[in-house]
């Protein structure tokens, strides 16, 4: 196995953050989606749904392509929003957060709604007859009940996060040590001709970590399972 | 019955390869090649009926590595004798007909706005976008000249990697980094808001330099060895010179 540099250290160290940050910046916001979309009905749900779940039939590209419009020096958000309060967010590890985050989200909030569509309706329907209000229900009842989903759809954002290349490249570009993670690296090195051992010590890394989430995930599945 | 087995057999005929037709010529170029190519191809094209190009642009390092894995490429040029010394190393480039094709130079080139006069000014900047130096040779140079000029160390982290040189320039020109080393003929002909601030000094990074070689799949073909022929006449060289490229 070659010796890998800092650089390498680096696009390790940053594929975990990325992953980890986006999954807990989009926990909330996950849990909120699927919460509408399971206990409310109002207009333009069907609206929301789509939206929520177009990044997973999108091209990441494609994402990457609109957030960078976007967020640009030119864009929307980018040059009127983004660039008066001084924060830069193109070719930072912020932006490579923001696309995972987006890429990642149905997924979170598919897992969720599976998780809450399997709460008993009753035990909620009690909670409120029994003075709770919707948001002690939500504390009481609606998360230890659908912890699961919640545990399922972080582990799979997670694990999606790793492996964001798409979205990630068009919009934090791929400075070594900054914002390059691991498929970024491997890109790298598997276009040049003498890369190719690099590229398949970081696959190999690449693949150590997903397992590592996957049988995780199982641990944790079969614990609630059990608790329950 | 009858006109479902019709559609299947029609269907299936499509999906077969295209016979290789006799005057199919791969082309394997370096991204800042890519307008010339065009119009010696174009030209070539025009004079001789029934010649079919099939370009491909790109990093060079990338394309000897697709040549090595099996690409079908009749030509390749180059921007760096690197990565022909590879193709030759890996028996893939016919010896013989190696030669060079042309020259170029580096420059910085900078979004609107952005001032820089020299090497020692691009420190103070905050993004620049290189070539990937793994297998983009414009990257190589750049990397080359800071080293020489001892400001590495200061530019490691506020270095963009970009798949070519042409994807460098996008970033200068769309604004998302202060700016790009790519070669003076990128600048002129295809940026739309970036403008040359200076050109890196010759001292510092070695000549640019494109070689361009017949595969060994192309030494066998005479259409190839046809299109060769013509990238070394005098009318090639009056191309690649108005389009800004050194012939000598």
């Amino acid at each position: 196995m070659p010796a890998f540099t800092s650089a390498e250290y680096l696009a390790i160290l940053l594929s975990l953050k990325v992953a980890i940050v986006a999954t807990l910046v989009s926990l909330p916001f996950g849990f909120g989606v699927a919460y509408l979309m399971t206990y409310r009905q109002f207009r333009g749900k069907l609206a929301l749904d789509v939206a929520v779940n177009l990044p997973l039939t999108l091209p990441p590209v494609v994402i990457g392509y609109l957030l960078l419009l976007l967020l640009g020096q030119n864009g929307f958000i980018g040059r009127y929003l983004l660039q008066p309060l001084g924060i830069r967010l193109i070719f930072t590890w912020k932006a490579a957060v923001i696309a995972t985050a987006v890429v990642g989200f149905p997924l979170m909030v598919r897992s969720i709604r599976l998780g809450m569509e399997s709460v008993d309706e009753r035990l909620i329907q009690a909670a409120r007859t029994l003075g709770a209000g919707w948001f002690d229900t939500i504390l009481t009842v609606i998360i230890p009940l659908s912890l699961r989903g919640i545990a399922a759809g972080s582990a799979l954002m997670f694990a999606r996060g790793l492996g964001e290349f798409g979205a990630t490249i068009v919009v934090a570009g791929n400075i070594p040590g900054v914002t390059q993670t691991i498929p970024l690296a491997i890109y790298e090195y598997a276009s040049s001709p003498d890369g190719d051992r690099m590229a398949l010590a970081l696959c190999l890394v690449s693949a150590l970590i997903s397992v590592v989430v996957l049988l995780l995930h199982e641990y944790f599945n079969r614990r609630i399972a059990g608790a329950d | 019955m009858n006109r479902i087995a019709s559609a299947l057999v029609i269907a299936a005929a499509c999906l077969l390869p295209i016979a290789a037709t006799a005057g199919e010529i791969d082309l394997f170029a370096a991204a800042s090649m890519k307008e010339v190519v065009n119009e010696l191809s174009d030209n070539y094209a025009k004079k001789h009926s029934g010649i079919i190009f099939k370009k491909n642009y790109g990093a060079s390092g990338t394309l000897a590595k697709q040549i090595e894995n099996g690409a079908p490429a009749d030509i390749f040029i180059s921007a760096n004798l690197e990565w022909m010394e590879y193709m030759k190393s890996k028996k893939l480039a016919d010896d013989r007909s190696i030669a060079t094709f042309a020259y170029n130079s580096l420059v910085f080139a900078g979004r609107p706005g952005v001032k820089a006069a020299g090497l020692s000014d691009v420190v103070r900047l905050d993004r620049i976008a290189i070539g990937s130096p793994k297998s983009v040779p414009a990257g190589e140079y750049a990397v080359e000249a800071f080293r020489k000029a001892g400001i590495d160390k200061q530019l490691e982290k506020k270095l963009v990697m970009t798949k070519d040189v042409r994807e460098c320039l996008l970033y200068a020109d769309r604004g998302e980094v202060d700016g790009a080393f790519v070669y003076k003929t990128d600048a002129l002909q295809v940026a739309r808001s970036a403008r040359i601030l200076f050109s890196v000094p010759q001292e510092y990074y070695s000549r640019v330099t494109y070689p361009m070689a017949l595969t060994l799949v192309g030494s066998k073909k005479a259409e190839a060895a046809g299109f060769y022929r013509f990238l070394e006449s005098a009318d090639a060289k009056g191309i690649l010179a108005r389009h800004g490229f050194s012939v000598k």
